[in-house]
């Protein structure tokens, strides 16, 4: 992506990759730093994804109550959807990895111009350091509220192929999540009142994620919206695979390369924008 | 004592007015702010429908109950909303930013001086509108007939509620006199609130337990709606009891958070 020191442009040649990575490690253990100096956040992430779990499981488990045993609505069992809804919230504390607020507040309070100065790009900088809060969320967070309700309510078992395209999808869906939420915190430079835009966001993407309803239950008009939009790979995606409830190889590679084609374009369009706004840039000197 | 509630009153309204013209100055804030929660609500009432396109009831409820009940969650919440969004600036940063000893050299009570920053906060009117379209639509298609009694409470039922509403915010926005920021508690107690939104009967009897009587939300809108819908009054004459137990124990903990307060000094 961009940044504005890239060593191409002295004419000097790009050095391996590894060595690039090498840069932005540092990012990552001091992203991991930072979190940990505030652990008691660990638990109130867990109390609200157990809580916002809750609401949509007892829900829906009540509309799956009198169903046949071979299977409800969209071909989902009680057991079923109760995995799903489930997961799809374990995916969206994978997904909460803070880069909407915090590129957001960086632009606003014009912090992002220190970080312009380094011979680095400043979104691939996000990108490392929201890594280990994404780990960190996903094993002090996600397997705590999973084996909680393990224990409440019946869950199935996923066959191990399933698991192993589950976990491959799961990381490009954190992916997919890092680049919404870049797109989302550039819209710093357009507005100040970008909590309202991060509401927004997080409602039409848990909607059209399929992480309140899966897009299996949705009309066929609404599903089709759903399945044009970029945030299906996010939760839809991934317990597709989990669930098993894809056709062959063919229907796995189709769900896997929608994520990787959205993955790319978005990767470009955030490119292309941060170039763009870079340019309309203005912060006061100190 | 009139004069000081005169006083008080008369502040209020004029401070309400100063936060009604900061609007003014930020147009497109206001209507990115409004939107983004109609988004939100609209989302809310698909994911209904999409639940009741499987389903004539759930949990005993029908469609247009349950619509009644997300309607009516949003009146406490945003009577609440339009008086105490300051809160959520004390529990994120004025004790530790130092910057709380500000309402405490004014000559009036440091609550009101607190709340006062943010009368009238114009979210809360939106929360207000589209709840009140929500019940009355709902109602409507109900064939709901209240009887003379019934309307009479609506008021206290929604000024109770708002007032647990508030009395949860005050309480986990008074630890950071202690914890120095509490935001992260107050915003999981907000995301608990979120449950009320639904009725009670689908969870698990322990979350049932835990929302009626340890944070009490489901007194802000199922028991009430429990009552208007079927006029059964096992539940909602506990409210007033539970309304003046939840303020007094947040009162009784933000008196002692503002003694314990110490300045930076700096």
């Amino acid at each position: 992506m961009s940044g504005i020191a890239v060593p191409e442009r002295d004419g000097t040649p790009r050095p391996p990759l590894s060595a690039r990575v090498r840069h932005y490690l540092p990012f990552a253990t001091g992203g991991l730093q930072s979190l940990l100096q505030y652990r008691s956040t660990f638990v109130t992430t867990g109390v609200t994804a157990a809580a916002g779990a809750a609401v949509t499981v007892f829900l829906w488990r009540a509309v799956y109550a009198g169903s046949p045993p071979g299977g409800g609505p969209g071909g989902f069992t009680s057991e079923g959807i109760t995995t799903y809804l489930l997961m799809a919230q374990v995916l969206q504390v994978l997904h909460a990895n803070r880069v909407d607020d915090e590129v957001a507040a960086e632009v606003y309070r014009g912090d992002v111009a220190v970080m312009l100065v380094r011979p680095v790009s400043y979104p691939v900088v996000r990108f490392f350091a929201c890594l280990p809060v994404v780990a960190a969320n996903a094993v002090l967070v996600g397997v705590p509220v999973l084996a909680l309700f393990a224990l409440i309510v019946p869950l199935t078992v996923p066959r191990p192929v399933d698991v192993v395209l589950f976990l491959v999808s799961t990381a490009l869906s954190v992916l997919l999540a890092f680049l919404v939420n870049l797109l989302t915190g550039m819209t710093g430079f357009v507005t100040t009142n970008t909590w309202g835009v991060r509401m927004v966001k997080q409602s039409v993407v848990a909607f059209f994620a399929g992480q309140l309803v899966p897009l299996a239950l949705m009309p066929a008009p609404l599903a089709a919206v759903a399945s044009a939009l970029p945030f299906r790979g996010m939760v839809d995606g991934p317990l597709t695979l989990l669930l098993g409830r894809y056709d062959g190889v063919a229907g796995a590679a189709d769900v896997l390369a929608r994520q990787t084609g959205w993955a790319a374009g978005l990767a470009l369009l955030s490119a292309v924008l941060w170039r763009a706004s870079l340019k309309r840039l203005e912060v006061l000197g100190g | 004592m009139t004069r000081t509630v005169w006083r008080h009153l008369r502040l209020a309204f004029f401070l309400g007015g100063v936060g009604l013209h900061r609007l003014s100055a930020y147009r497109v804030d206001f209507v990115l702010g409004a939107g983004a929660f109609l988004v939100r609500v609209g989302l809310q009432t698909a994911v209904v429908g999409l639940v009741f396109r499987q389903v004539p009831a759930v949990g005993g409820w029908t469609y247009h109950e349950v619509l009644f009940l997300l309607g009516f969650s949003l009146l406490p919440r945003g009577l609440d909303h339009l008086f105490t969004d300051q809160l959520w600036e004390l529990g994120r940063k004025l004790v530790q930013r130092g910057e709380f000893h500000r309402y405490l050299v004014r000559p009036v009570n440091p609550l009101f001086s607190l709340l006062s920053e943010r009368f009238f906060h114009p979210d809360g009117l939106g929360e207000l509108a589209v709840g009140a379209v929500l019940v009355g639509w709902s109602g409507n298609a109900l064939h709901l007939r209240l009887t003379p009694l019934q309307w009479a409470v609506v008021p206290l039922l929604v000024l109770c509620g708002a007032l647990i509403h508030t009395s949860v915010k005050l309480l986990f926005a008074s630890l950071s006199f202690w914890t120095v920021t509490s935001l992260p508690s107050m915003y999981a107690a907000s995301q608990v609130s979120e449950f009320a939104a639904y009725p009670l009967d689908v969870y698990h009897p322990s979350l049932r337990v835990l929302l009626t009587w340890v944070l009490p939300f489901a007194f802000t809108s199922y028991v009430p709606c429990v009552y208007l819908l079927t006029g059964a009054t096992g539940l909602v004459v506990w409210l007033p009891p539970v309304t003046a137990g939840a303020l007094v124990l947040a009162l009784t903990v933000w008196r002692r958070g503002v003694n314990a307060y110490e300045m930076t000094g700096s």
